[in-house]
């Protein structure tokens, strides 16, 4: 029974694996490729906030600030000293881990709601800078003309070349979150969440750990805007505020708190359905809104949780189904 | 001297949890801190513990002052604490509970951590083995994969006092390990207690069961709104009237 079940999960991941790496070419449109790596850039969002969040319980709210320290340190640095994108992506990483350990500070004086509002603010703030420093940042009409990356000569110069290196990185943004959140940093992180001062008791530096909840949270965060610079072309400061963090809180709620797999179903469940409620225009957000209560009141560890009582039903079942024929036997 | 505490006052504004209160505690040593309600002894534990910053006075501990250290620091010189209201960490399987407190000793770096699959894995490997002895020795190793808090009371103190454990402590701070649990339960955590000092660890123990403390410590400390009024062996703490005045009244009053 376990090896049949082992034999179906493998045949299953090679099945995404191969769904996923011919993708461009069975999709329809050039519009659906776009669409997929725009959940790609999502999911970079929402697997650093899950683990700030959901993990650490760090409420990491000034993260779309963070992807637009991300996108403009790339955007900058390709369009103005023309650095390429395997330098710039890296650099836009760091520049985002440093704003957001530095977000990550009043974390030591306030906690959860509060850090939620702090962090608000200094989101905003940073929204502020982005738009008001127009020598460097081109104000609200942002920078344009970013080119899309050329890779040792080979130009990604469209949706579905692009669409590979953005694979990469989610694939390689999963499996260091995996790393992260399955061992004793994911430990640690749980620890301060659960109960503050028995993990400080338990020798957890719980400031270190604050600190690097936000710094993880603001490397994806930076990556993904490197990534939506270079995809787009163009970058201005209007998505890069409250809001974007709000969308991504609600990926990981309706996914799923502290679960990675969470993130990927709270994201791409988010997005497709963005893309088919677009018909009802306004009614839409009241889509957002429903489904948010739904799955607050019915789900609260959110869409990955029906998984979880499937498998402890199916347990109880099977355990059920052997013992009947152990009493049958018996009797 | 291996523990020392020194003149330790904390005072909470107008309140004076704990005045000018000096104790001396012995490698090895079983020691009892007894004491009516309100009579300062968790609010020591919290200062032993770093939670608190003493008001005045300090904690000397093998000749090193870890009073002003932060309390991972503390942990890390060697303390470890259970709490009065058992605060395992809820998420957590009892084996989650043991690792988290093995962390701080972990030889695998931050970059490793991500980065080194096949390290972190033999770490953890290495980190679970310890754990399960540890699981072994307070008999709830049967347990280690089902949720700490799914667990019943009295095994959940147990796991409490592994998590300590997990720590590799030099001192173990037990705050009211009986509250709680059955007679048959007290004496098992009796034994607990032999095994632990039979390991070399020194324990304080707060505790209200007095027969407890009694059969247990070696010395105990009595103190009364925050100060010391008698320390000894259980015989001798018995038979001073000043501590039968301070648990019973004067017997003027009655």
């Amino acid at each position: 029974m376990k090896k049949i079940t082992r034999i179906l999960r493998w045949i299953l991941i090679l099945a995404v694996a191969c769904l996923m790496l011919v993708l461009p070419w069975i999709a329809q449109n050039r519009y659906q490729v776009h669409i997929v790596n725009n959940i790609g850039i999502w999911l970079l969002l929402s697997l650093g906030l899950n683990i700030a969040m959901g993990y650490a319980g760090q409420y990491n709210l000034a993260l779309g600030a963070l992807w637009g320290v991300g996108a403009y340190t790339a955007a900058l640095l390709q369009t103005r000293l023309g650095v390429p994108f395997w330098i710039n992506l890296p650099l836009s990483i760091i520049a985002a881990v440093i704003i957001a350990a530095f977000v990550g500070l009043p974390s030591f004086k306030v906690r959860s709601h509060y850090l939620a509002l702090v962090t608000i603010a200094l989101g905003e703030a940073m929204n502020l800078v982005l738009v008001n420093e127009t020598p460097i940042t081109g104000g609200a009409d942002g920078i344009g003309h970013i080119q899309m990356p050329n890779l040792f000569g080979f130009p990604i110069n469209n949706d579905e070349r692009y669409y590979y290196i953005i694979l990469i990185m989610v694939i390689l943004g999963y499996v260091v979150g995996r790393q992260i959140v399955g061992h004793r940093i994911g430990r640690a992180f749980r620890a301060l969440r659960d109960d503050f001062q028995a993990a400080r008791a338990m020798g957890v530096n719980t400031g270190f750990y604050q600190i690097l909840a936000f710094a993880i949270s603001g490397a994806y965060a930076g990556a993904a805007g490197a990534l939506y610079a270079q995809l787009n072309t163009y970058i201005s400061p209007d998505i890069f505020t409250f809001n974007s963090a709000l969308i991504v809180l609600t990926m990981i709620l309706v996914g799923g708190m502290g679960s990675l797999p969470g993130s990927v179903v709270g994201t791409v469940l988010l997005l497709v359905l963005n893309e088919y409620l677009q018909v009802f225009q306004r009614w839409q957000l009241v889509g957002y809104g429903i489904a948010i209560i739904v799955v607050v009141l019915f789900l609260p560890g959110g869409v990955v949780e029906l998984a979880r009582k499937f498998e402890s039903f199916r347990q109880r079942w099977l355990a059920g189904l052997t013992k009947g024929k152990s009493d049958a036997e018996a009797g | 001297m291996f523990l020392e505490i020194d003149h330790l006052t904390m005072q909470f504004g107008g309140l004076i949890a704990v005045n000018d209160v000096s104790i001396n505690i012995e490698k090895g040593e079983i020691h009892g801190l007894i004491g009516p309600n309100g009579s300062g002894k968790t609010t020591i534990f919290n200062v032993l513990s770093g939670y608190y910053k003493p008001s005045g006075g300090k904690i000397i501990f093998e000749g090193r002052q870890i009073s002003g250290l932060s309390a991972h620091q503390i942990t890390a010189a060697g303390f470890a604490r259970t709490f009065q209201n058992m605060r395992l960490f809820k998420s957590m399987t009892v084996m989650e509970n043991l690792l988290v407190a093995m962390g701080y000793r972990a030889k695998v770096g931050l970059w490793q951590e991500i980065f080194n699959p096949v390290a972190v894995h033999r770490e953890e490997q290495r980190f679970t083995e310890k754990a399960l002895e540890l699981l072994d020795l307070l008999e709830v190793a049967e347990f280690a994969n089902e949720l700490a808090i799914s667990l019943p009371y009295g095994h959940q103190r147990r796991v409490e006092i592994a998590r300590a454990m997990a720590t590799d402590p030099k001192v173990i701070l037990l705050d009211e390990p009986a509250a709680g649990l059955n007679e048959i339960e007290t004496e098992e955590l009796r034994k607990i207690l032999t095994n632990i000092h039979e390991r070399g660890i020194t324990i304080l123990l707060v505790e209200h069961d007095i027969k407890l403390v009694m059969e247990a410590c070696e010395i105990i400390t009595v103190l009364d709104y925050g100060k010391k009024i008698a320390e000894g062996t259980a015989v001798a703490i018995r038979k001073d009237p000043v501590v039968i005045e301070a648990y019973l009244g004067k017997e003027g009053n009655q």
